[in-house]
């Protein structure tokens, strides 16, 4: 029933429509690229590649871009914390001046899976060092200050809305803050909480259900802010949607009771040749525990990040038929803005749909995990 | 693909933040909060059940109040019904006492009367026979002192028995 609502998901239409929207401007990209292979080199500026700003955009960086004035750019330089061989490089992501510098030996990847990432460089300064061992990148990046500032937002918020009812008295009707967030508290509770666990065994799981749904809702709802200190496609980010998934994991198997761990690894009831000597179901069962953070993951990433594509790709869409011709450029933009518009009323729904979906999820698995002992 | 890269640092900063906020707010924003929604809820649930309680016993008084009604009524009516017996029965008898009393005063008073009577009487007759030895005597005195009468009424009586 629950791996069924996996992929009856909405949003994957989204997905396959933003997938035909990146590889289309790809082709594009591509015949421009070559076309202008001749243009570029007279005028660098008039090359707009749609591809290469939508992935930036929804990259994680070094640096925290602000805006622009004219020609000057003005960004928060955060700072990158590399551990290489054993030495610790700490130093301000300016020196690497938007991927142009080597500092140390360090460049920005240009291309490639590591692409944005600092990566070893031979001594002439540009050529990758494919030989290199391994970086251990630690650096303060864009989505990590987003997330540390989306914390600092979260604790602020729910403490002083904590504070509230602490000291209120229990009948009175809430005002201010916890008045907007009382119905969200008791819809966690309500509708996920006690829905997917249990009215009995719901209670040390809700801290994390709550936490995951805020955090969650708070950074996608960040996301959609396009300036500082939103703009960081936080929650559309493979290691963040990677750690939510993995507290569900730890969270789902450090209360995990005997009944379940039972049916991991001895499941009652089955032909004993489906477990020993080839423990077939027991290896099963402990896929499918790490198959379900893992959709989780990939749910939350691809959802949000497929959002950000549409966007981005829309905005895009005046550029490049700007690039073509000024004024199909200008025809076309009032189009992309009300569609625009319309999809930012819909990502503001999204952004609370898949914090919904991955406490949901996550609740449902919390719930697969306390069982009831079979009678 | 670059997309699909997990970043070592992003995954540590990222797990530092969430697990202290995740800490921080299960202390002073979680707990406090849904202590006081469920403590409201069950205050709620109490004060419900609370109401629908002493409605059912009010419902239960207000049927024993009738029934009660009913059988004071019902007492009350047999108490006046039996009073008014008794009323009846003290008055029939009063009466009858009352008439066996005056019947017996009225034989005594005849009695009386009669005794009376006869005294009377027997007063009467002797006083009667008194009075007619006076008069006789006062008479046979008087017809004793005219000589002159006397003898000619003994010569008339005389002549007439001669003339017999």
């Amino acid at each position: 029933m629950h791996l069924g609502h996996l992929f009856m998901n909405p949003k994957a239409l989204l997905i396959v429509f933003t997938t035909i929207t990146i590889s289309v401007f790809s082709v594009n990209d591509t015949i421009a690229g070559e076309q202008d292979n001749i243009s570029e080199a007279e005028n660098p500026e008039m090359k707009f590649d749609a591809r290469k700003v939508i992935v930036d955009h929804v990259l994680d960086s070094y640096d925290w871009h602000l805006f622009d004035v004219g020609e000057r750019e003005f960004s928060i330089h955060l700072p990158v914390i590399l551990l290489y061989e054993g030495r610790l490089f700490i130093f301000s992501s300016k020196r690497f001046d938007h991927g142009y510098a080597t500092y140390k030996g360090f460049r920005l990847a240009k291309e490639g899976p590591m692409k944005g990432r600092a990566i070893r460089v031979l001594d002439d300064g540009i050529t990758p060092d494919v030989q290199a061992s391994t970086i251990y990148d630690f650096s303060l990046t864009k989505n990590s200050a987003a997330v540390i500032v989306a914390s600092a937002l979260l604790c602020m918020l729910f403490i002083s809305v904590g504070r509230k009812y602490r000291e209120a008295d229990i009948y009175a009707t809430p005002t201010g803050l916890p008045l907007f967030f009382e119905p969200l508290i008791l819809f966690v509770r309500d509708q996920i909480a006690i829905l997917a666990i249990g009215p009995h065994k719901y209670k040390p799981f809700m801290p994390y259900l709550l936490t995951a749904f805020f955090f969650i809702f708070l950074n996608n709802l960040l996301g959609l802010v396009p300036f500082f200190p939103g703009g960081a496609n936080v929650t559309g980010n493979i290691s963040v949607t990677f750690v939510l998934a993995m507290f569900t994991f730890f969270t789902t198997h450090w209360y995990a009771n005997k009944t379940y761990w039972q049916h991991m690894f001895n499941m009652p009831g089955v032909p004993m040749f489906l477990k020993f000597p080839i423990p077939i179901l027991p290896v099963i069962e402990m896929v499918g525990a790490l198959i379900k953070p893992f959709v989780l993951m990939i749910r939350l990433f691809a959802n949000i990040t497929a959002g950000h594509m549409v966007i981005l790709s829309l905005t895009s869409l005046i550029f490049v038929l700007g690039s073509v011709s000024l004024l199909l450029g200008y025809a076309i933009s009032p189009l992309t803005v009300i569609f625009l518009i319309f999809l930012n009323f819909l990502k503001i729904l999204v952004a609370f749909l898949q914090a919904y979906i991955f406490t949901l999820f996550s609740a449902f698995f919390f719930g697969m995990a306390v069982p009831d002992p079979e009678h | 693909m670059e997309l699909l890269m997990p970043g070592l640092g992003l995954i540590f900063w990222m797990t530092v933040s969430f697990g202290f906020v995740l800490l921080i707010l299960k202390k002073y924003a979680w707990k406090p909060i849904l202590n006081v929604l469920n403590k409201r809820e069950k205050e709620l649930a109490k004060s419900f059940s609370d109401a629908k309680r002493i409605e059912y016993e009010m419902s239960q008084l207000a049927t024993i109040k009738t029934t009660k009604i009913a059988e004071a009524e019902k007492i009350h009516d047999q108490i006046i019904a039996k009073a008014k017996e008794e009323a009846e029965a003290i008055v029939i008898e009063a009466r009858e006492r009352a008439r066996e009393e005056a019947r017996i005063i009225a034989e005594k008073s005849d009695e009386l009367i009669e005794n009376y009577k006869k005294a009377a009487i027997l007063e009467l007759k002797n006083q009667l026979s008194a009075l007619s030895m006076d008069i006789a005597e006062k008479i046979i005195n008087e017809e004793f002192s005219d000589r002159e009468r006397n003898a000619r009424y003994v010569n008339k009586l005389l002549k007439s028995v001669a003339e017999n």
